[in-house]
């Protein structure tokens, strides 16, 4: 796997956590992400709107206008309850998959 | 799901706060990143241009945002809607005349529906109209046919309804009858309906001031008590409320004003002041005078209503055998009319023909701008090919060739309303006189929401056979071939030749039923009058009216009057009469009393009372005998002049003069014989003129009691001839009559050519109209064959270009391309003599002197459909001659 690349519908699970950690704009979003994975996480900038738009659409994420660090008007997104929810759901399933497919790297081959 | 939802309308209605937000939004990011690329000391140039490299295509994310919001459907709409206002800006000539045809189209069909609204279908202004109900009867000989079904009744009949019905409120009413009205020293002629106690409440409409009638002042004897219509209140009265308890003369007898009903109210026919019934079981009562109009009981069906009025029906047999003399093998029936289609009976079926006939063509029309349509997909194959070798979809491309449809029909129908406005304004003026219309024709938001549904309708009609045609496209000969240039003409050809042959079939019933109705009025038309009707006045007077119940007092009114009107400058002649030709006069039985003829019958004439100049006047001519002269009174000889009808019919060729005819106890000698005139035989409206067996007699040798009778349904005309225009008579005639007696009123001016003109009101109404119509789908088809001829020239250059390379001669190449066009037509016309079979039978009752199978009229319109349909091939085909194959075969 690529640096630039991330697995289908893990950009959503990244997003919804980088906001439970506190509202953010899209490109605080896209800082934090970067940041807490030490850089090796690079987002697509162009996808992470579509993303965003889709977790309101969905009801996971809300949105509301607000003032930026420098001054300047910037869309907040904050999670929701039902967004905490699905991140919970989602964690708790990327966790159950992450271990099993460990496990299954982790065999040992009974001969060796 | 409901967020998605909420999201989605929230998105929809917000859509430009939501692009302007999303812009806000995507600009923060790109200049916060701009300035952290700077902060990290690249300079702002590069800092921008990496942005942007980094960003990726703004257009498409931002599409991608708008589809996360769900808003791909209404924006593929918006794009489509775009991309076809394009279309038709580039292709004008298409637009127009796709515009044109359905703004004519539409137009026409809007303005028929304000009256099919008008008539059929808005509610009738009572409370709970869908529970009133009139009561309809009609006669049938055991085995044999049943007889014509009436809406009128026997007082018999009447009084049964009213005593036995459990299931209906009923309430009875007469036609409404022409009198004289005085009040406050003035004359005024007004409309007086009869109607039966409870014949308001029944309808549902309580009087605005005062009360309606009791039964103690509905039966004969009863008090003479008046409601009086709003409008006739305010107008003799000044809305005074002090007029209840007053009397008025109506008629010359006084009446207590006891109510007034309220505003546009308005009853079976226009009134201006109602009196009660006082129905009876002879006389007037005696025959089929009343109406009756009945509310269904609260909680009863119209099934269980259905079958009382059975039962009653049987009952009313049983007494009109025994009363009235009535067969015993005839049965008679009664059963429930709708009140609405009761009130709109006569107009139903010519309104139906006209609903058809524009519905006609508008499918005309919508196979027309298919034809366009399929002509303009033709030519932009190559675009919808290059859209589907792009992904871009067949259902897509569906998709946006019919938003073109649609977009052309939502502009057509927008057009269209114009039009219809303008048609309901001609209509206003011809149909309500003519149809006897009384709701008001109007464009509410039923009629509109009708022409949005046909633009909905006729958008799918002529935008899907384009479309799928369009989406059929085989894409590698197309791209490989560079589109227009197969010699087979590209797409398939055989739907729109569909379309044609089914346009001209339909034209072709349009314009037999409008050859059919025009034959119908011209032969109304050329009807021998069988008088001079230039030159002459005719004005009505009713005679209902106490004062003039004698013989005496009519004859002193006409001999005076008439004196007074001969003596103004100008007139050549003056005479009164009841009834004047082309009218319903008034019918009576009489018998042949002596000669071969006398054999007892009773045979149905029309019966007239005339003064003597009444031949003269009108200028009847007469063929033996003598007039009625001077010296005919009441103590002379009783005398009748009959006509030459009654002579051929009853007479059997015996001498009629001499000959005795009269009724159950008098006997009048036959005097003269005169010419016969057109009469309109029935009420109904679409019943013509014809000449009919008639008997005149001088009015001074009539009875006291026969006047009263005859005036309460008759009123008799004043008659002048003069030399000069009659209309400006008008004033002269006026004081005349006015010297004689001030208090009565002329009931309303017609010269005799008017009077003639409106009898064939109905048919000269329906042979415009028709006309009209089919001339516009005769358009249509030329227009139609037109087009697919010139979409074959221009599609088969190559393939000609080669013929006449290879020795083909202008002649052969435009023979076979005329050859085209028309025989489609005939294809169609053959279709179409199919269709007019089934036409003929909605058509039988409006023909008159011609059969509604006429061969002459189906083989004169399909003669004249072909030659024009050749015409129209014939056009497009010269452009073969110009030509030039070199030129074309280059072009490989």
């Amino acid at each position: 796997m690529g640096k630039n690349e991330l697995l289908q519908g893990t950009l959503d699970m990244l997003i919804l956590k980088a906001i439970s950690l506190g509202p953010l704009h899209g490109y605080g979003v896209l800082l934090r992400i970067q940041q807490i994975s030490g850089g090796a996480l690079e987002i697509l900038q162009g996808s992470l709107y579509p993303a965003l738009y889709r977790l309101e659409t969905r009801g996971w994420i809300g949105s509301e206008w607000g003032e930026s660090e420098n001054k300047r008007r910037a869309k907040y997104y904050r999670l929701t309850a039902a967004g905490r929810r699905r991140l919970r759901e989602e964690t708790e399933q990327w966790n159950r998959m992450t271990s099993a497919i460990a496990s299954v790297l982790n065999a040992v081959s009974e001969e060796s | 799901m409901m967020p998605r939802i909420r999201a989605f309308f929230s998105a929809l209605l917000r859509r430009r706060r939501m692009e302007d937000d999303l812009s806000t939004e995507l600009r923060f990011h790109m200049d916060a990143y701009v300035d952290d690329l700077v902060a990290r000391g690249t300079t702002r140039a590069e800092a921008m241009r990496r942005a942007r490299i980094e960003f990726g295509p703004v257009e498409e994310v931002r599409e991608e945002c708008r589809e996360a919001r769900g808003l791909r459907w209404p924006d593929e709409l918006r794009r489509n809607v775009r991309y076809a206002l394009r279309v038709f800006r580039r292709s004008p000539a298409f637009t127009i005349a796709a515009l044109a045809t359905l703004a004519l189209c539409i137009g026409a069909n809007t303005a028929i529906f304000s009256v099919v609204d008008a008539v059929l279908l808005r509610p009738l202004p009572y409370p709970q109209p869908e529970r009133l109900t009139m009561l309809g009867a009609s006669m049938m000989r055991k085995g044999g046919k049943t007889g014509d079904p009436t809406l009128s009744h026997t007082g018999e009949n009447w009084f049964l309804v009213r005593d036995h019905a459990s299931a209906l409120e009923a309430a009875a009413f007469s036609g409404a009858t022409g009198v004289n009205l005085a009040a406050g020293g003035k004359a005024e002629y007004v409309r007086q309906q009869r109607v039966s106690a409870g014949f308001f409440h029944v309808l549902g409409l309580g009087p605005a001031l005062g009360r309606e009638f009791t039964r103690d002042e509905d039966r004969p004897g009863g008090a003479s008590v008046a409601v009086l219509s709003h409008a006739l209140w305010t107008r003799a009265f000044h809305g005074d409320a002090s007029v209840l308890g007053r009397p008025i003369m109506l008629r010359g007898e006084p009446y207590t004003v006891i109510g007034v009903m309220p505003a546009g109210l308005r009853t079976s026919t226009p009134a201006d002041v109602w009196t009660p019934l006082r129905a009876t079981t002879n006389g007037e009562g005696g025959g089929w005078n009343y109406g009756i109009v009945a509310r269904l009981a609260p909680g009863v069906s119209w099934a269980q209503a259905e079958a009382q009025a059975r039962i009653l029906g049987e009952e009313a047999g049983r007494n009109l055998h025994r009363s009235a003399g009535l067969p015993p093998d005839v049965a008679v029936s009664m059963y429930l009319v709708p009140f609405q289609s009761g009130l709109t009976g006569e107009v139903r079926t010519p309104l139906y023909v006209i609903w058809a006939a524009v519905g006609a063509v508008l499918l005309i029309g919508c196979v027309n701008v298919a034809g366009l349509l399929l002509a303009q997909g033709a030519s932009r194959t190559r675009e919808v090919a290059t859209r589907i070798a792009l992904g871009g979809g067949r259902a897509a491309v569906v998709r946006q060739l019919l938003t073109e449809s649609l977009v052309l029909a939502l502009c057509g129908s927008a057009l269209g309303v114009l039009f219809g406005y303008a048609g309901v304004l001609a209509l206003r003026r011809y149909a309500l006189e003519t149809m006897g219309i009384w709701q008001s024709i109007e464009l509410n938001a039923r009629v509109l929401g009708a022409t949005g549904a046909m633009a909905l309708l006729t958008s799918v009609l002529f935008g899907l056979i384009p479309a799928l045609e369009a989406a059929r496209t085989n894409l590698r000969p197309l791209l490989d071939r560079g589109g227009a240039r197969g010699s087979s003409g590209g797409p398939r050809r055989w739907p729109r030749r569909v379309l044609v042959v089914g346009e001209v079939a339909l034209s072709f019933v349009l314009l037999v039923t409008a050859g059919l109705l025009v034959r119908t009025f011209v032969n109304l038309m050329s009807l021998r009058p069988g008088f001079d009707s230039s030159g002459v006045l005719t004005a009505k007077i009713s005679l209902l009216d106490a004062r003039y119940s004698t013989s005496r007092e009519v004859n002193r009114l006409m001999d005076q009057s008439l004196a007074r009107i001969r003596a103004l400058p100008g007139v050549t002649g003056a005479a009164a009469g009841l009834g004047l030709p082309y009218e319903r006069p008034l019918n009576d039985g009489l018998r042949v009393l002596d000669g071969p003829g006398a054999d007892g019958e009773f045979h149905s004439v029309n019966l007239f009372y005339i003064t003597p100049e009444y031949f003269r006047v009108l200028r009847i001519p007469l063929l033996r005998g003598r007039e009625i002269a001077d010296s005919d009174g009441p103590r002379t000889a009783p005398v009748a002049v009959v006509n030459e009808a009654f002579v051929e019919r009853f007479l059997r060729g015996q001498d009629a003069l001499g000959t005795h005819i009269g009724g159950e106890k008098d006997s009048r000698a036959i005097v003269g014989v005169v010419g016969t005139v057109q009469q309109r035989d029935d009420w109904a409206a679409f019943v013509a003129p014809a000449p009919r067996p008639a008997v005149y007699i001088p009015v001074t040798q009539t009875e006291d009691g026969f006047l009263q009778l005859v005036h309460t349904w008759f009123e008799p005309s004043w008659i002048v001839r003069t030399s000069g225009a009659p209309q400006s008579l008008i004033p002269g005639v006026t004081r005349a009559v006015e010297a004689v007696d001030p208090l009565l009123p002329f009931a309303g001016f017609q010269t005799m050519d008017e009077v003639r003109a409106g009898s064939m009101r109905a048919q000269r109404f329906h042979a415009i109209l028709a006309g009209t119509l089919g001339a516009l789908a005769l358009l249509l088809a030329a227009v139609g064959i037109y087009g697919l001829v010139a979409n074959s020239v221009a599609a088969r250059t190559r393939e000609l270009g080669i013929r006449m390379a290879l020795g083909a001669t202008n002649g052969s190449a435009m023979g076979g391309v005329i050859a085209e066009g028309v025989g489609l037509a005939l294809a169609g016309v053959a279709a179409g003599i199919g269709l007019s079979a089934l036409a003929a039978g909605l058509l039988r009752s409006m023909m008159f002197g011609v059969s509604a199978t006429d061969a002459a009229t189906l083989a004169a319109t399909a003669c004249g459909l072909l030659l024009v349909a050749a015409a129209a091939s014939f056009v497009p085909a010269l452009r073969i001659t110009r030509l030039n194959p070199a030129e074309t075969l280059r072009h490989e």
